[in-house]
């Protein structure tokens, strides 16, 4: 061989070695994230060599949790996680699918099947799965009040899948009115609006949705108010701090008296910035009982926080860059970015500004907002691993309620869209294609099963029985999903199982690529490397 | 107060952060010590500019570094991502709340704990813990066990948190996970490119930054140690850009270090090219976003003047970053010193400086050069005695790499610290005849520097327990160097000597330029020159033609502001 030549270190794996080696790859990849499917899925405690507790049913945590070494391996996780980064779900399915495309394909490969025609076949299947998919989605229209209990039912669907009945019910509520408060009119869902915080205190359960905003520290100055009613919110980014000079200066005195006035003099300019924000304080909450609460981006260093306390002013210092837009949200006024056109205008409202301290950790809480398009989901759990858990949970169900607002459609799930894309295949498409592609075109429709199949599997039942009762009913001219519970087919839409459109649209398309693009592989060629070593 | 934050990123900046932390953590044991050193009990260094105060959801208070730790997954070995501190205790129940489902538990192997981990684990439940300080035990039943440890971590240091004796907060240590690959692929610029940015990593290391931040009365500095030798190099360049606009007027102090492993020779050409421009692309973009840069890390520090009195074996990072880890100690000394009125009393130490000063006068005035040499004196040399006057400054060799020597430059500016100094008696100097000392030593210098800025300390350089056995057999128990070697052993360690003085100065000065002449000539040859070997891979790094000429184009204004006349910095158009 040529590169024998080149470098004899060179490591070659022919034809069928290479195939084989891509598909025991996806493979083993699908078998690790299978278990992960649907509501009977089994949860993953993994613990680290140090002892750390990781909780995942998310595919995608789980992908990145694992140290994958092998290169096919690796190219499926970059699919399934640029899926999450997309659509926010489906990386499980999507590992699943290019595991079962590849277990499909190898079937009819190694009957002496040439990968190319399987591949032409994938590529007919592929287009009219996602035309069927237009066909079969339930189209949802959104409006100016979007029905809510479609969202639910998304949003159920989803968290179901990562946390136990109750909790994802309530859940629901929460995910679905955050998605509403910060939707506006006519531009895209900024999800970041959303902040999540959480907090290692009680219970679950006790998670909330504040209308308003959670910031992750408090005031930095004993003597102010921990507690504040009717309060004007000022969202600065102004430095109150002294910062030295960039030329080297020295402070020489002689005396107490001159040493005070020097140092007074050096902060004369931040000390004048604090009196413009004290004096708006004083035109605004004069003659009556509401309270002025300074958020700013920059430090305020205590100097600065001592006028402001005397003036009975609460100042809270960096905060976060992202906060700043969600208060102007969730506050109203608008973030100023210097201090000398102070007007009234410029200070947002809020009913109630608290502080709750834990330890050393503080928690600001800015809420009883008037029209809020910003709000905060604050997580409680007894510990750091259910805390990580939820917030994976959390941000999984934003998306799907973003994506079922956006699609404006969603897709009967339980399995329902595979069975019936299969039927479609097998029934109508198949029979326009000429030739060997056909086996192709089969290849895809089987695979499309394993969604159904591995909900099945995880919940105990028997696969073929499931298989065939879904078909059958199918072909009856029901539109029909898996009902774990007992195995029977179901109506979803009864049930309100629903998935996300794009989330399954991704997924069909970037499943066939992938294992097109690995059944074609015909040599692996690694230089200088021992590509056997166990994984 | 003047806080400074300290961030780690990269492996090798971990194990010099970890030996410095080490220092820290033992000054802190030496000054509550009753028995102690009187050296260590100082009212005129502020730790609290490096640590801060904090409490437990259990209301115990905790002193633990104002640190940002950035590292692989897996690099923490036995220790716990959450720190030791906070962890809600390891015996709870490990049930699933949230699932009702089946749960399956997938546990890789348990870190074995080496001798030390043990023993501090045990000593932490004999007695509460007392600030996270552990004061050392005296008696002859532990010093079996001691050099038990000492010999275990000179063989098999495999973690930077194997040799680690300081409680960490969980907001400090950051581990990047998924990046599927392991670390020895991780070696250059192009594989770390998007890691800052992907899965909202970036983020996250922030919102660990602004924690520390946030609860800073008077900010006063940053101080970066980062490993720039592989893929982390670009991650520290996201962060510094992102820092720079948040913290615009907060100064950073950069140091870039090198392990020993990314020196290996490369058998291939095209491997060199890759590390050459490597070095090239990740120095000028570190530069670019912090106030004064100090590259550190030879090729091989056995071999160097530095270790004249050290044993060194340069394939172990665990012995390499202690000698690092010591200059870097040192440095920091001013910026904690309490700064004094011009009558104060000048026993314990002399020549405070804020960072912000600190940068200024290096790399501020005159000339605006800020890349920095790092020399250092382990153990530094005896002070008095009238015959060695040269001997100071003969001792102060560069842990900076590719640096020139004998260089006669009219416009240095020196900052020297030197602190634990030991008189020809042997006993130590007090600050102010450590002054006169170095002003002698300064007066009879042949090549004077046009600035040189002295801070002083009384208390030396502690060695914790867990410090490897470097000291060669002509030192002494308090690092005093002795005539004649000392017989039995070859190599003293954290045992045989408890303290030691040094000397480290960080200078501006022209020494630096065969430095920036070899990036900048690499980056012309292998990058920018016509159908030049790298435009490919540098491409596939993000670079375009234009990015890179401004590349070049600020390198060789780098060099032009060291050496006006050089022949390099011309030749561009």
């Amino acid at each position: 061989m040529s590169l024998r030549v080149l470098n004899p270190n060179a490591e070659v794996l022919n034809k069928s070695a290479a195939l084989h080696m891509n598909i025991n790859a996806a493979k083993g990849l699908q078998d690790v994230l299978k278990t992960n499917l649907g509501p009977k899925g089994t949860i993953k405690m993994l613990v680290g060599g140090a002892g750390d507790i990781k909780l995942t049913k998310d595919g995608n945590t789980l992908l990145k949790e694992m140290q994958i070494q092998n290169p096919t391996a690796i190219m499926i996780a970059r699919t399934a996680v640029a899926q999450d980064d997309i659509s926010g779900d489906g990386t499980t399915s999507t590992v699943l699918f290019i595991g079962e495309l590849m277990k499909q394909s190898e079937r009819y490969i190694d009957e002496g099947m040439h990968p190319r025609v399987l591949v032409d076949g994938f590529e007919i299947a592929k287009r009219a799965t996602l035309q069927f998919l237009e066909k079969f989605k339930t189209p949802v229209v959104m409006g100016s009040e979007p029905d809510k209990e479609i969202l639910k039912m998304v949003a159920r669907t989803t968290l179901r899948t990562k946390l136990y009945e109750g909790l994802a019910d309530q859940l629901t509520d929460i995910v679905v009115n955050a998605v509403l408060c910060v939707r506006k009119p006519d531009e895209p869902i900024d999800l970041f609006m959303v902040e999540i915080m959480h907090m290692r205190h009680k219970f679950d359960v006790d998670t909330r949705l504040v209308e308003g905003l959670v910031l992750d520290h408090g005031s930095r100055h004993p003597d102010m108010k921990r507690r504040a009613e009717n309060c004007y919110i000022l969202t600065c980014n102004v430095s109150l701090e002294y910062e030295k000079s960039e030329i080297n200066a020295g402070f020489f005195y002689s005396n107490a008296e001159q040493r005070e006035a020097m140092v007074a003099a050096e902060r004369r300019s931040v000390d004048e910035r604090v009196k413009k924000i004290i004096e708006l304080k004083n035109k605004v909450c004069a003659g009556n009982d509401s309270n002025f609460v300074v958020i700013n981006q920059k430090g305020i260093d205590p100097p600065s926080l001592h006028l402001l306390q005397q003036a009975g002013i609460v100042a809270l210092r960096r905060a976060k860059r992202r906060n700043m837009e969600r208060l102007v949200l969730a506050c109203g006024g608008e973030a100023v970015n210097s201090v000398d056109d102070l007007t009234p205008a410029c200070l947002g409202w809020a009913g109630l500004v608290y502080e709750h301290v834990l330890g050393e950790d503080k928690y600001t809480f800015v809420e009883n907002v008037r029209h809020p398009h910003s709000c905060t989901i604050l997580i409680k759990g007894p510990n750091d691993h259910t805390i990580a858990q939820i917030k994976d949970a959390v941000r999984d169900g934003l998306r799907a309620v973003k994506n079922t607002i956006e699609d404006e459609a969603v897709i009967l799930g339980a399995g329902a869209f595979e069975v019936a894309a299969r039927q479609h295949l097998i029934n109508e498409v198949k029979k326009t294609v000429q030739g060997r592609a056909q086996l192709g075109v089969e290849a895809f429709a089987d695979a499309l099963l394993v969604v159904p199949k591995t909900l099945a599997e995880n919940s105990g039942l028997d696969t073929q029985d499931v298989i065939i009762g879904l078909t059958g009913e199918h072909d009856r001219g029901n539109i029909v999903g898996l009902n774990q519970q007992t195995g029977e087919p179901m109506d979803p839409q009864m049930e309100g199982i629903f998935d996300n459109y794009s989330v399954k649209r991704q997924i069909i398309n970037s499943g066939p690529v992938i294992a097109s693009q690995l059944l074609l592989v015909d040599e692996v060629i690694r230089a200088g490397r021992n590509m056997r070593k166990p994984t | 107060m003047r806080e400074i934050v300290t961030v780690q990123v990269g492996s090798f900046a971990n194990f010099i952060g970890s030996h410095f932390w080490n220092f820290q953590d033992e000054m802190l044991g030496l000054a509550a010590d009753p028995y102690g050193d009187p050296a260590f009990k100082t009212q005129s260094l502020n730790m609290d500019v490096i640590y801060r105060t904090g409490e437990t959801h259990q209301g115990t208070t905790t002193y633990t570094p104002r640190l940002l730790s950035i590292d692989f997954q897996g690099s923490l070995g036995s220790v716990s991502s959450k720190g030791t501190l906070y962890s809600e205790g390891s015996n709870e129940p490990s049930e699933v709340v949230t699932w009702a489902g089946h749960v399956s538990t997938h546990a890789s192997e348990p870190q074995k704990k080496n001798l030390f981990l043990q023993s501090l684990y045990q000593e932490e439940q004999d007695a509460p813990l007392t600030n996270g300080i552990n004061g050392e035990a005296k008696d002859s039943q532990h010093e079996i066990q001691d050099t038990d440890i000492v010999n275990c971590l000179d063989e098999g240091v495999q973690f930077w948190t194997d040799f680690s004796k300081v409680h960490y907060h969980p907001q400090s240590l950051y581990e990047v996970n998924g990046l599927w690959m392991d670390a020895k692929q991780f070696d250059n610029y192009g594989i770390g490119r998007d890691v800052f940015m992907e899965n909202l990593r970036g983020e996250e290391i922030c919102d660990k930054l602004r924690f520390f931040i946030e609860e800073c009365d008077h900010i006063q500095g940053f101080q970066f140690i980062v490993d720039d030798s592989g893929g982390f190099s670009p991650l520290a360049a996201d962060f510094l850009e992102s820092v720079s606009d948040e913290y615009t007027n907060t100064p950073v102090l950069l140091y870039a270090v090198r392990g020993p492993s990314s020196h290996m020779s490369l058998s291939s050409r095209k491997q060199t090219v890759v590390r050459d421009l490597h070095d090239a692309v990740s120095f000028s973009r570190l530069s670019s976003f912090c106030k004064m840069i100090v590259p550190v890390g030879l090729p091989s520090l056995s071999r160097s003047k530095t270790s004249t009195f050290l044993k060194i074996k340069d394939e172990n990072p665990y012995h390499c970053s202690a000698v690092y880890a010591a200059a870097l100690h040192s440095t920091s000394l001013p910026f904690r010193m309490e700064p004094l009125g011009a009558t104060a009393d000048l026993s314990d130490v002399s020549g405070a400086v804020d960072v912000n000063g600190f940068v200024q006068m290096l790399a501020g005035q005159s000339r605006q050069n800020m890349v920095a040499i790092l020399d250092a004196a382990m153990p530094g040399p005896c002070l008095s005695g009238k015959q060695d006057k040269q001997s100071l400054l003969g001792n102060l060799h560069p842990l900076t790499p590719e640096v020139a020597e004998d260089v006669d430059d009219l416009q240095a500016v020196e900052s020297m610290i030197v602190h634990g100094a030991i008189g020809s008696g042997g006993h130590r100097l007090s600050v102010s005849e450590v002054k006169n000392a170095i002003h002698g030593v300064y007066e009879c210098a042949t090549t004077r520097p046009m600035f040189c800025h002295l801070s002083a300390a009384r208390c030396p350089l502690p060695i914790p327990l867990p410090f490897p056995s470097i000291f060669g057999n002509l030192v002494g128990q308090h690092g005093e160097l002795l005539g004649s070697p000392i017989l039995g052993s070859s190599s003293r360690g954290s045992l045989d000597v408890h303290s030691i003085p040094m000397a480290a100065r960080i200078r501006s000065s022209r020494a630096i330029m065969p430095f920036l002449e070899n990036r900048l000539a690499n980056l012309r040859k292998f990058g920018i020159e016509r159908g030049c070997p790298g435009t490919e891979l540098l491409r596939s790094w993000g670079f375009g033609k234009d990015e890179l000429e401004d590349m070049g184009e600020t390198l060789s204004k780098m060099v032009r502001t060291v050496d006006p006349y050089s022949d390099i910095s011309s030749d561009s158009d």
